[in-house]
């Protein structure tokens, strides 16, 4: 794998095909678990870890599995991996394990990792496959993070269970105040995304207008 | 279809792929699963780390099946701590659509004497889907009433001359069931630890 297909395979993952920003894939972990900044971060690596394991795990059986019988043999891999984190989280990270609750075993049907799946691992090298989960994860982590802080400064005045201020605002912790967040996030990442994209077609259009004089010169 | 055309197949292949994804899976999980087991104890001792921040050798104690049931719900277990309170775990009946509240129910004594509840913290519930309204402040209710707690009273959503006016957090009938949770614990300490040699 070169270089800049690692560069392209990150920039994929975490701006350009961002699963929760651009795509919007994964909404429901997304509005209901951003309530804290910790819960995101642990759903986060949940995810992160899960997506990277499973995109190799497809990748490695691409050739095997019969076209026929791709979505099961998925979610049967996904699923595995999922209950592999679940134990994990249980016997290590009980409180985390507490307060993702549904949402953990539900990564089995997450858009994004079967999406990832099905797009990318199911068509492309264990190691490219590898980077793709692990990138797609990290968009996703710094996401989910983000709403988080924004929704537990806002709704509860504290940053990572850290008291910060005594303003609150419960609105943010509620189902509306998810909505209204992640739309808010939707919105200025999408604005920030296409001006950059903007400012670079036109960079690159000037620099062709001016090869193109210096040729005809 | 002939034996050997089956086998050469592809849904005889699809069907061995899956069976060995799931077989490959299910061994590697099963030896996980006994790696990381969870056991019962264990379970309780973070129970009443959660509760107490730190860690207090515990006794089971043993119950008999009048005791486990009352008119408020049900007692689930109960344990005697060093220090010689009582933790006891207790569900409440009548919540929202008639689904229950599970809590841990520290009973505060001293040399014998029951001098109120020390904390109440939610284990689990069954249909309740407004548990995140409860704030703290709700749960402080239950172990800043001890003289009426000493003094007999019972904790309900209304007021009324027997009972501890409670605040309902937004969703009256889930407190319900957090009330007779922590009334059915009540219950328990008034009339079993009472009558073994515990004074009220």
């Amino acid at each position: 794998m070169t270089t800049k297909r690692f560069k392209q395979i990150a920039n994929d993952g975490v701006i350009k095909n961002n699963p929760t920003l651009r795509l919007v894939l994964g909404t429901c972990p997304t509005l209901a678990l951003s309530t804290t900044a910790m819960n995101g971060i642990g759903m986060g690596l949940a995810v992160i870890f899960i997506l990277t394991c499973s995109n190799a795990m497809i990748s490695m059986l691409r050739k095997i599995i019969p076209n026929e019988v791709r979505i099961p043999a998925f979610i049967l891999i996904i699923a595995a991996f999922v209950t592999i984190v679940r134990m994990v989280l249980d016997k290590y990270i009980p409180a985390l394990y507490e307060s993702l609750g549904v949402y953990l075993p539900l990564i089995v049907v997450n858009c994004i990792i079967l999406g990832r799946a099905e797009s990318f691992a199911s068509k492309n090298a264990v190691l490219e496959s590898a980077f793709d989960g692990l990138f797609t994860g990290i968009g996703f982590a710094i996401a989910i993070t983000l709403m988080g802080i924004v929704r537990e400064a806002l709704g509860a005045g504290s940053i990572f269970g850290i008291h910060v201020w005594d303003f609150k605002m419960e609105f943010f912790t509620s189902a509306a105040g998810a909505f209204f967040v992640y739309g808010l996030f939707i919105a200025i990442f999408n604005a920030i995304y296409t001006s950059v994209e903007n400012k670079q077609r036109q960079k690159s259009f000037l620099l062709k207008l001016e090869f193109a004089s210096k040729k005809e010169a | 279809m002939k034996v050997n055309d089956f086998l050469k197949s592809k849904a005889f292949k699809s069907v061995m792929v899956l069976m060995c994804i799931a077989l490959v899976a299910g061994g590697l999980l099963a030896i996980l699963s006994d790696v990381l087991y969870v056991s019962d104890q264990e379970r309780i001792e973070r129970a009443i780390n959660t509760i107490y921040g730190e860690e207090i050798s515990f006794e089971e104690l043993e119950l008999s099946d009048s005791d486990k049931t009352n008119e408020y719900g049900s007692i689930d277990n109960v344990y005697l701590l060093e220090d010689e309170n009582y933790l006891i775990k207790a569900t409440g009946l009548h919540g929202y659509k008639d689904g229950t509240v599970t809590v841990w129910i520290v009973a505060e004594y001293d040399k014998a004497e029951f001098l109120g509840l020390k904390k109440v913290v939610v284990a689990s519930y069954e249909k309740q889907t407004l548990m995140s309204s409860f704030t703290n402040d709700f749960y402080k209710t239950f172990y800043d009433s001890k003289e009426d707690v000493i003094g007999g009273k019972y904790f309900a959503v209304t007021e009324s001359e027997n009972n501890i006016q409670n605040i309902t957090g937004g969703a009256s009938k889930s407190s319900n069931a957090i009330n007779n949770a922590v009334d059915s614990g009540l219950y328990y300490v008034r009339n079993v630890i009472a009558s073994d040699g515990g004074e009220i």
